[in-house]
């Protein structure tokens, strides 16, 4: 028993002088609608630093992770509990509006306000360096010579926007048999690059960013960048564009806030968000991770955001992922 | 209970064939649920037919002391955005003390002195946040 | 030579006070992180990463951090398997088999001590191994396709019949009913949601941390409030016995084997720390099983499972670092915070930032000595955890897993799960069905899916592919070989066991 007491007193004492030397608790959070690691969780941890270290908020920014449901579960949250909460911002990207015009979210669009896109990482179709396919029209040539014989693999599960940039550009190149191409799932862009290194697949649609390394150590090899001009940081990789087949496919990373909040919190939120923007260090931080600082804010970027939801919801409809 | 593994087996094997996606991969997603559902069948047959072991429930008063106790994490996890935390989880170590045999007085010690420990231990030193007050203090 | 001299540098980049203090105190932390039920290394890195930042370290000594508490948190794992039967995360699951039955004997110091040489030799091994050969291995690797994994899989769940249990067929039902939880949650190839009954919480699936606290502490609680309270009431009397060196000396045959399967898995990608622990595990019960002591307190059964998740560990750094691949839960939050520092792990990672390389494998060389010099002496202190009287102690545990669980995943909807794991794993218990096939169903259930839908999707559908490699081939031959030694051996202990000179030492 003495110990116990021993043990209790020792808490205590240490409750005590902790409760004394709190730090200055955080008033904005950030939630990353994903486990700690993802491309939502770069989002909140970075923008959430700068936005500390530039001085645009009090104190920190808190980053909360909240997976579930490819960001449902978070989307769902806010609008029922936080819906007028003007200190709060989500991560989202491309992939969480592909969700929406699916219909896996509990609710629509609207009910968030969209505030500003930071950056995009850019799709691509990879090859393995020893793949006898050197551009997209070798591709497209062996996919209409037999479909089965091209495995194809990517991050997303089928339908997914990994997937979905790959089927539009097959569609672009006139093939129209689109469940006839076989699609495998990984966990990750560098889990399919290295399982088409090791020749259990073909070609690998994803996110230049994550396998950006396998491409300067020549291990792979680029047919197309999925962008309307060449990524600054790899000018020889040609686009899609300019071997004739018109399809984009960004991955852009950016805000969403509260649907409840004022006019005026969220025309601050822009104004914030585009300060962090022009910061060196966002555009440090983009860079190294393999985005392309891309700025869109404010109702520019909820036009945006509507105009690609319907996109998505076409397409999807299109190749039979939703009626 | 051999039965009831084999009633919730052939659940998970009736649900399993309703998954079905119009789009997707060659094996679908209802044929690994399918497999391991069927050979679960097979096995919690298998213990109806021929049973090991025996079981001993424990005795009425037990089982009460038992769900008292579930019932006092459940509270806690139902209250805890109004109590805040250290209020609730002084409360849980606290009944939950006095439940195991605990003498009062030291259970009512153990659960403030580690209610207040654990909040400045996780929402102070390692920086995930905690609601102290809660929404009926706060 | 040359990887010597850049050890060499890497050392002398590693060795500033600063990075020492860094060092010391992220073993101690990440010790403590990893014996707290709820909080293992995914959390406990994460946790930091944002405490490095607030402290604006460069990116070595924000890696020296970090790879302390990952280390220190498996080191950690195991204190809680030992000394109440409650894994501190997943990887310690195997630990409690021989691990608890040690304690109950009156032999936790030799236990902790067995497993903290252990955990150094295993870690100690993969970090070797992690030196010499990491770029060759990790190309090595990539041959490993889908339906090589499928079989690896297949493997480890036909050799997880053997790991403990009365019944055969309840084992081997605990593990379908994990590989049953495993499916919950959104469809990986589809999307569709399996089992979620419209419940956005569970598209994520069920949280491993979360099914493991609630099968073993909460059930803890309900096993102990059905005896007497008196009875109840008596905690363990254990008083501290430097661990003996001719017990920890005959562990270490079973450290060195168990280490390199651990390796081996860990270097494949995906498979992790868990798998390394389970197969260390049962291949050295067949290994060493002869008197029939696994699972009543053999002190080989507690070195085998930590060598073999420490190896896995330092091993899926290999895939991690020079692939950029995560080998599991906490390489991909490692993942998350090297390229958070700006360093992209990759092919080119080992050429382009050699520094920054060298300087983790050293910090990894100096956190084993350090976690192996901190931890014997600490066993004393662990030790006395038993003498606090269980009525305070199991409360407290319960009420450190949920703030744990709760402050990581802020969800109201996991400590109901929670709860409800609790209920699970005492009626199971009552039924005498072992739960740790059932946390490694749930833990690899998923992957043995994916994996088995892979290869599937790249024949279109032709089942041939699953023994169309050589791998996989290999892998059956031995899963065969493995079932067929089990069964022989479970006929010759019949037959002894039949011999009424034969005393068994059964413990509960």
């Amino acid at each position: 028993m003495k110990k116990t007491n021993g043990l209790i007193a020792a808490s205590v004492l240490a409750a005590g002088v902790m409760l004394g030397s709190a730090p200055v608790s955080a008033a904005t959070e950030c939630i990353a609608p994903s486990n700690p690691g993802g491309g939502w969780d770069f989002t909140c941890r970075s923008i959430g630093r700068i936005l500390g270290d530039l001085g645009l908020v009090d104190g920190t920014v808190q980053v909360t992770n909240k997976a579930g449901g490819v960001g449902a579960v978070t989307f769902a949250y806010v609008a029922a509990e936080r819906n007028d909460d003007p200190d709060l911002i989500v991560a989202t990207s491309t992939v969480g509006i592909t969700q929406i015009a699916q219909g896996r979210y509990p609710a629509p669009l609207e009910t968030m306000r969209y505030a500003a896109m930071l950056g995009a990482d850019v799709g691509v179709i990879a090859v393995d360096d020893e793949s006898p396919l050197q551009s997209i029209d070798d591709l497209m040539a062996a996919i209409k010579a037999d479909p089965s014989a091209v495995v194809t693999a990517g991050s997303s599960s089928a339908g997914g926007w990994d997937h979905i940039r790959l089927l539009l550009l097959a569609q672009a190149g006139g093939f129209e048999d689109l469940k006839a191409l076989r699609w495998v799932q990984f966990d990750g862009g560098s889990d399919a690059v290295t399982q088409m290194m090791g020749g259990q697949i073909d070609v690998v649609s994803t996110d230049l960013g994550e396998i950006a390394g396998f491409v300067e150590s020549g291990d792979i090899r680029i047919l197309a960048a999925l962008s309307d001009d060449p990524i600054p940081a790899f000018p020889d990789i040609p686009t899609a564009k300019s071997q004739g087949y018109d399809v984009t496919g960004y991955n852009w990373r950016g805000l969403y806030i509260p649907g409840g909040v004022s006019d005026e919190t969220y025309d601050g939120w822009v104004e914030r968000l585009k300060t962090v923007y022009d910061s060196a260090e966002w555009q440090d931080a983009a860079t190294g991770s393999g985005l392309v600082p891309i700025w869109r804010g404010g109702s520019e970027f909820e036009a945006y955001v509507r105009e690609q939801e319907k996109a998505m919801a076409d397409v999807s409809r299109n190749i039979g992922i939703i009626e | 209970m051999g039965v009831a593994i084999f009633v919730i087996a052939a659940l998970y094997l009736w649900q399993a064939r309703g998954f079905q996606a119009n789009f997707g991969d060659i094996l679908g997603p209802s044929v690994f649920p399918t497999m391991i559902g069927l050979i679960a069948l097979v096995l919690s047959a298998s213990l109806v037919i021929a049973p090991s072991g025996s079981v001993s429930w424990p005795e009425p008063r037990r089982i009460a002391r038992q769900a008292a106790a579930l019932a006092v994490m459940g509270l806690y996890v139902l209250f805890l955005g109004q109590l805040g935390f250290p209020i609730a989880t002084f409360g849980l170590i606290a009944a939950l003390a006095v439940l195991m045999g605990g003498p009062v007085p030291q259970s009512l010690a153990v659960g403030a002195a580690l209610s207040l420990g654990l909040f400045v231990l996780f929402d102070r030193l390692l920086g995930l946040p905690l609601d102290l007050l809660g929404s009926w203090f706060g | 030579m040359e990887t010597l001299s850049l050890l060499g540098h890497g050392f002398s980049v590693a060795v500033s006070p600063l990075n020492l203090l860094l060092l010391v105190s992220g073993c101690f932390a990440g010790t403590l992180i990893g014996a707290m039920p709820g909080l293992g290394p995914v959390n406990g890195v994460a946790i930091l990463i944002p405490l490095t930042f607030a402290f604006g370290f460069d990116p070595t000594s924000s890696l020296i951090l970090l790879s302390a508490v990952y280390y220190g948190c498996m080191y950690g794992g195991r204190i809680s398997s030992i000394l109440l039967n409650i894994p501190g995360d997943e990887p310690a699951v195997m630990t409690t088999l021989d691990g608890y039955p040690m304690a109950q004997k009156g032999q936790a110091s030799d236990a902790l001590a067995i497993s903290g040489v252990a955990s150094f030799i295993g870690a100690t091994l993969a970090t070797i191994g992690l030196t010499l050969f990491a770029p060759l291995l990790a190309r090595a690797a990539i041959h490993f396709g889908p339906a090589d994994y499928f079989a690896l899989y297949c493997m480890a769940f036909a050799t997880i019949g053997g790991i403990a249990g009365v019944d055969p067929r309840k084992t081997l039902l605990s593990a379908l009913i994990g590989l049953m939880i495993a499916t919950i949650g959104l469809d990986p190839g589809t999307g569709i949601p399996r089992y979620t009954f419209n419940s956005f919480e569970l598209y994520d699936g069920v949280d491993a941390i979360v099914a493991l606290v609630g099968l073993f502490a909460i059930s803890e609680i309900l096993i102990l409030l059905e005896k007497r309270l008196v009875q109840a009431n008596d905690g363990l009397r254990v008083r501290f016995r430097m661990p003996r060196w001719s017990v920890i000396r005959h562990t270490l045959p079973a450290s060195g084997r168990a280490s390199v399967i651990g390796f081996l898995a860990g270097i494949l990608p995906g498979a992790g720390a868990s798998l390394g622990s389970v197969m260390s595990y049962t291949i050295e019960k067949q290994i060493s099983n002869a008197r029939n002591t696994f699972g009543k307190g053999d002190p080989r059964g507690v070195a085998a499972p930590e060598s073999g998740n420490n190896a896995a560990s330092g091993g899926a750094l290999i895939p991690m670092l020079s692939l950029g691949v995560p080998g599991s839960g906490t390489t991909a939050v490692m993942l998350a915070m090297l390229i958070t520092l700006n360093v992209q792990p990759g092919p080119l990672l080992f050429e382009k930032q050699p520094d920054l390389v060298w300087g983790l494998v050293a910090s990894l060389y100096m956190a084993n000595f350090t976690l192996l010099i901190l931890n014997i002496p600490m066993i004393g202190i662990f030790i006395r955890i038993l003498t606090v009287p269980t009525w305070a102690l199991l409360p407290v545990v319960v009420a450190i897993s949920f703030v744990g669980v709760y402050s990581i995943s802020n969800s109201h909807f996991d400590l109901y799960l929670m709860i409800g794991f609790g209920l699970l794993g005492y009626v199971f218990r009552k039924l005498d069905i072992t739960l740790v096939p059932m946390v490694l169903g749930l833990l690899l259930g998923i992957d043995m899916e994916n994996n088995l839908r892979r290869a599937l999707s790249i024949s279109g559908g032709d089942y041939s592919i699953l023994v169309a490699s050589p791998i996989a081939v290999t892998l059956y031959a031995l899963t065969a070989l493995f079932l067929a030694v089990s069964v022989w051996l479970s006929l010759r202990d019949r037959r002894r066991q039949a011999d009424p000179a034969h005393q068994g030492g059964a413990l509960d």
